[in-house]
């Protein structure tokens, strides 16, 4: 059989001359991909240059920092005329960079540069990584007390939760027992507790963990609980009729095919986890950054406040990517996951 | 091929209906007897009660009245001597064709014993190519091949067939049909069909039982004395056609006509 073949690489060209892009349209897009360099420079020279209101004063770490990235974008898209993916991909992202440089640059100006923004309250952002880098060990004594809390909570909370659901997915017995703690406990917020578990319990980061567990623990139950229920009924047959024991259908069958569901619940319970996390660190836990917030707002240092809400939120987009991470590789299985 | 002799001994099965008070019988009193390595076909029109039947000799139904032998025993369960397979195929999505193929294997603890035949039967089948595969890049057909070699693998004495190329088009279904034939003339165990095209089951069944529905019953059996490979325009083969076409359509009468080739 004569077959036509065709690279990718030819195939894009021969699509690329269907939809006529003209030389104008080739040149506009290399603008687009580059306008991040164009602003962050921009940033800089208003940074650099434009004088601060007052007092006000400022590092050149800040500027290091906004060059870097700068730079980075800069070898990207150098490296970009050579390789095409990584074109598309900066073509993409182009527009969301420009847009946070130009936000950097109001920002600055409506803080460091006129004061319109107020001090203490609304520190410009040099100010803020300073803030960090002079109080980065109990920052990172913080952080890695936060994440302990963190995972000791969700790990226990899943092992729990994915026990429980998916026994009373397989077994009626178990969900008789399991189902009235679903509906009772799964109704009230978990944090609704944090008060009576501060009391109570021996230890504040047990009493934390446990919370955290518990706030996990209901959505995984339920989402492993459905994941089982909705098993097509032939895949059983089809395992008992291979000759596979109980104990092989539970891990061979049952876990694997209730899976994708079962990830939905682990991605909510996360974020549940984090909220309980700083709720429980900012009532009563004495580490970790919601602690660490709460007391440098106590001393109105609020730039050590917005530095620690700024890792707060590089932590959890990092744990996020994390399972996500975890998910394609346990779900590359699934159409769509693996792309 | 001595194993695989299914005997089926007044077997009547009655259904709680969900909606109501009311049973349903799927079955009323089936008697019949399965010869070792013999192609056996079920025709009847949807609701005759031919898949309870598979299932019943499944293990994964139990009769209400009567009992199913297979080689003898009572069959109380499902076993991994009767293999099955379904119309949506049922691979597990979550493994390879060939962790498919192999999962009998590893639950009859015969991996290493048998690799080599999973590998031969996956050659027959002509997805070598494909081991690695997951089943959502596979084609309809292709995943009902793997279906059958995963069957196969385990090496039943009875494999049994509910419906398996229902969903598939016309000629991928003739070419699986071929393929049925020349694994079921490699393996010589025996092959229960259930299908409701009447054409397959000339094509490939020594035997086919006609069943009509409400009761689930058996109405006749014809013995399909054609070699293989058949041809599906030869005139004995339209003759069969014709045949067991009348029986479907008179067989709602109380009085079903004698009729014999």
């Amino acid at each position: 059989m004569a077959e036509l073949a065709v690279s990718l690489k030819e195939l894009a060209e021969l699509e690329q001359d269907r939809k006529k892009i003209t030389k104008g349209q080739k040149v506009l897009s290399r603008i687009i991909a580059a306008l991040p360099v164009i602003a962050g420079v921009l940033h800089l020279i208003e940074y650099l240059f434009v004088p601060n209101k007052g007092t006000n004063s400022c590092t050149p770490v800040y500027a290091y920092l906004v060059g870097l990235g700068v730079a980075v974008w800069g070898v990207l898209y150098i490296i970009s005329f050579f390789k095409s993916e990584l074109y598309a991909i900066l073509k993409y992202k182009a527009a969301l960079y420009t847009a946070l440089f130009i936000l950097l640059t109001l920002y600055d100006i409506a803080t460091l540069k006129t004061g319109i923004l107020i001090m203490p309250y609304f520190p410009w952002l040099d100010r803020i990584i300073n803030s960090i880098i002079s109080d980065k060990e109990k920052l990172l004594d913080s952080a890695v007390n936060s994440l302990k809390l963190l995972f000791t909570g969700y790990i226990g909370g899943v092992l729990v939760g994915l026990i429980c659901g998916i026994g009373a997915g397989w077994s009626k017995k178990v969900r008789y027992w399991v189902n009235p703690f679903v509906r009772i406990l799964g109704a009230i917020p978990t944090t609704t507790y944090m008060p009576i578990i501060m009391i109570l319990a021996t230890s504040l980061f047990g009493g934390s963990a446990f919370l955290i567990g518990l706030g996990v623990w209901f959505p995984v139950t339920v989402s492993s609980l459905t994941g089982v229920s909705n098993i097509n009924t032939h895949y059983y047959e089809v395992a008992e009729t291979l000759g596979t024991s109980k104990a092989g259908i539970l891990f061979r069958v049952v876990v694997p095919a209730a899976m994708p569901t079962v990830f939905g619940g682990l991605t909510q319970g996360m974020s549940v986890a984090c909220i309980t996390l700083m709720a429980a660190e900012m009532m009563g836990v004495e580490s970790g950054l919601g602690w660490y917030i709460n007391w440098q707002k106590g001393w109105a240092e609020f730039g050590k406040m917005y530095g620690a809400i700024i890792i707060i939120c590089f932590i959890f987009v990092m744990v996020n990517n994390l399972l996500n991470v975890v998910k394609r590789y346990v779900l590359r299985w699934q159409k769509g996951e693996n792309a | 091929m001595d194993r695989g002799h299914i005997k089926i001994d007044g077997v009547t099965k009655i259904f709680r209906r969900t909606d109501g008070n009311e049973t349903l019988t799927a079955l009323s009193d089936i008697n019949l007897d399965i010869k070792p390595g013999e192609f056996i076909a079920f025709v009847g029109a949807s609701g005759c009660g031919k898949s309870t039947l598979l299932r019943t000799i499944a293990g994964l139904e139990t009769p209400t009245i009567g009992t199913v032998l297979a080689d003898g025993e009572e069959i109380k369960g499902s076993s991994a001597k009767r293999g099955l397979v379904f119309q949506d195929h049922a691979l597990f999505p979550w493994l390879t064709v060939w962790d498919n193929v192999l999962f009998g294997l590893k639950s009859t603890g015969k991996k290493k014993e048998k690799e080599d035949l999973a590998n031969e039967l996956i050659k027959m089948v002509e997805l070598e190519k494909f081991k690695d595969s997951y089943p959502y890049q596979l084609s309809g057909g292709m995943s009902q091949r793997v279906a059958l070699v995963r069957a196969l693998a385990n090496e039943p004495d009875v494999l049994l067939l509910d419906e398996p190329l229902g969903a598939l088009d016309a000629f991928t279904r003739m070419n699986i049909q071929d393929v049925l034939i020349d694994l079921w003339k490699e393996r010589q165990n025996t092959m229960i069909l259930i299908t409701h095209d009447v054409d397959e089951a000339i094509y490939l069944a020594q035997r086919v039982i006609v069943m009509s529905p409400r009761p689930g019953r058996i109405v006749d059996e014809i013995n399909i004395e054609l070699s293989y490979p058949r041809n599906r325009s030869h005139s004995a083969f339209i003759k069969y056609r014709n045949a067991i076409l009348e029986k479907l359509n008179f067989a709602h009468e109380e009085s079903i006509p004698d009729f014999s080739i």
